[in-house]
């Protein structure tokens, strides 16, 4: 369901759930398209591993791109006024992973929605978390 | 080990880095359709209320991370998380400016130790002194056992 205006929001609905493109084209492309490339690290699995790491990484901005965009579809009319983002643990690219999104607050007078992110690994182990403020017209 | 509280009373919102910007129309649609955002508000750059998307205001990185005069904290340094609050429309292709402060300090212990929290803040401005845009950059160090 696409929301209009704000008394199309119930209170606990889920927003549609959503698989994020991890693949290392992708993750590589957005890093160098914001300065991040070079390192390996969102580029290359043999260079994150040499680094330390368990894999190439989806850059943590890049995770929050992909949760403004759930919303944005959700909401058309919606304005993201605040999205915080907490990186709990990489999101490792060529992985699948799922974002869950549902509605915790609505403010009928200011017209914002507070909405709790994740995303998951197909472990169910939550490796980015977050809570986004979105007003909606009334 | 560092005493949070005295970190808190002598660094917090005290302005440490001052960083001049210009945001480019082109990279940050081309940012948000690497993430297959739809909207032509943030994807075409044409469209009469094209704006920034938040990664890319996000990725903002001040000139320091942390006041000069700021102690090690030792052990291993990880991105903990972003945020970014909206204010106004962020326009493209002029000087803008970034004034950083550490927002909060604040610590978690547990079984492996202390895990100490830097929220850096820019405070993104246009030439009018207009506040258009704050983000946060959540830094998490696990603190090298004594």
């Amino acid at each position: 369901m696409s929301i209009q205006i704000l008394s199309d929001v119930e209170f606990g609905m889920d927003l549609p759930e959503f698989q994020p493109d991890t693949t290392l084209d992708a993750t590589s492309k957005f890093a160098n398209i914001v300065g991040y490339s070079g390192g390996g690290r969102f580029e290359d699995h043999e260079q994150a591993r040499a680094q330390g790491l368990p894999g190439a990484l989806m850059p943590g901005i890049m995770s929050m791109g992909y949760l403004s965009r759930v919303i944005h579809e959700w909401a058309p009319t919606g304005t993201i006024k605040h999205i915080d983002t907490v990186f709990r643990a990489p999101v490792l690219a060529d992985q699948n992973h799922a974002i869950a999104a549902v509605v915790t607050d609505i403010d009928e007078d200011t017209g914002e929605v507070i909405i709790d992110l994740s995303i998951k690994n197909e472990k169910d182990e939550t490796r980015v978390f977050g809570t986004a403020t979105v007003t909606i017209p009334k | 080990m560092l005493d949070i509280d005295e970190l808190r009373s002598k660094f917090l919102d005290l302005e440490f880095d001052r960083t001049g910007f210009v945001i480019e129309a082109e990279k940050s649609a081309a940012a948000a359709k690497a993430y297959g955002e739809t909207r032509p508000e943030f994807t075409d750059p044409t469209d009469p209320n094209f704006q920034a998307c938040l990664p890319i205001l996000a990725s903002l990185a001040s000139g320091r991370q942390l006041p000069i005069d700021f102690p090690s904290l030792g052990g291993i340094s990880m991105d903990g998380g972003k945020a970014v609050t909206s204010i106004e429309p962020v326009p493209f292709g002029v000087q803008l400016t970034g004034r950083t402060h550490l927002h909060d300090i604040y610590a978690k212990s547990g079984r492996s130790g202390r895990m100490v929290f830097l929220v850096s803040r820019i405070q993104l401005y246009d030439d009018a002194g207009t506040h258009l845009a704050s983000t946060d950059s959540r830094q998490v160090i696990r603190e090298k056992p004594e």
